[in-house]
């Protein structure tokens, strides 16, 4: 017995995917809502 | 009116691409190039991104600290809008930091969570600022808004040393901190790669939202329309 914990992949894997998948959809959502508010003042720019 | 946070507009698409490319080799080489660990076997590989997230998160929250006392002081809204983006970002990491953390802990500690020093407290720290930002949400003065969560901020951040000398202070199942002197270049190549790419993601996205923040502070205070207008264009 060496004392090493065998495999983990799994927990490896899921680590990496949810850092990425979180940092992606963050990203996307920052993005989308700073359109979205961007359009909105010009819109509120031009009525004014 | 944007509040100073949009005068380099293209820089946090650049920070943001750089970043992403720096955190797709630093995985490649934290999950195929690094070797095992000698005790933690591959469950070591988490290490290349619960260790960047965790020096980053601590940094937003840090800047956020900074912009809550220059806010303190100037009264210029756009340090309100940076200081709302770092302490969403810094949530953001906490949180992740804490899944990461947990994922970790089950195959190595046997259990996904555990109430010991280090992770305690940086549950702390990730409601303290969670709190923070609806704090904000509550609060429809711009002004009070400003100045009650700049100095929430203050008090918040009395927890980041706590939680960065908390392996230290109490007996923890959280190991201590590692330098470059203790850990193999196999090991802090990809650590240091993924640490960049997240301070880049980290930067991009603070930029991006504190230029949300500002917009959305803008129309807030913008006087309304003239009533003569209205009519004009229901007419």
């Amino acid at each position: 017995m060496s004392g090493m914990v065998v495999g983990g992949w799994g927990y490896v894997w899921t680590a990496y995917a949810l850092t990425a998948g979180a940092l992606l959809i963050y990203g996307v959502t920052l993005i989308t809502r700073l359109r979205e508010e961007a359009s909105r003042s010009k819109m509120e720019a031009k009525r004014q | 009116m944007d509040y100073g946070n949009n005068r380099f507009p293209r820089t946090p698409y650049i920070l943001i691409a750089i970043g992403v490319a720096l955190f797709l080799t630093g995985s490649y080489f934290g999950l195929f190039v690094a070797p095992p660990e000698r005790y933690m076997g591959e469950v070591q590989r988490i290490m290349y991104v619960h260790v960047p997230t965790a020096w980053n998160a601590l940094l937003a929250i840090t800047f956020a600290l900074v912009c809550a006392i220059i806010f303190l002081f100037k009264g210029e809204f756009k340090w309100d809008a940076r200081l709302e983006a770092s302490i969403e970002v810094g949530c953001l990491l906490a949180f992740l930091l804490c899944c990461q953390g947990a994922i970790w802990a089950k195959p190595t500690w046997g259990v996904w969570w555990d109430w010991d020093p280090r992770l305690t407290t940086t549950a702390v720290l990730l409601f303290a600022f969670l709190g923070i930002l609806t704090l904000r949400k509550f609060v429809d003065d711009p002004v009070k808004r400003g100045v009650w969560s700049s100095v929430a901020t203050i008090i918040a951040y009395v927890d980041v040393p706590i939680v960065y000398f908390s392996v230290r202070w109490w007996n923890s199942l959280h190991q201590l901190q590692s330098s470059p002197e203790t850990v193999s270049s196999q090991f802090y190549i990809p650590l240091r790669v993924n640490a960049f790419a997240i301070l880049f993601l980290m930067t991009g996205f603070i930029m991006l939202r504190a230029r949300l923040a500002s917009l959305r502070l803008a129309q807030e205070v913008a006087p309304p329309p003239m009533l003569a207008e209205e009519v004009g264009e229901t007419a």
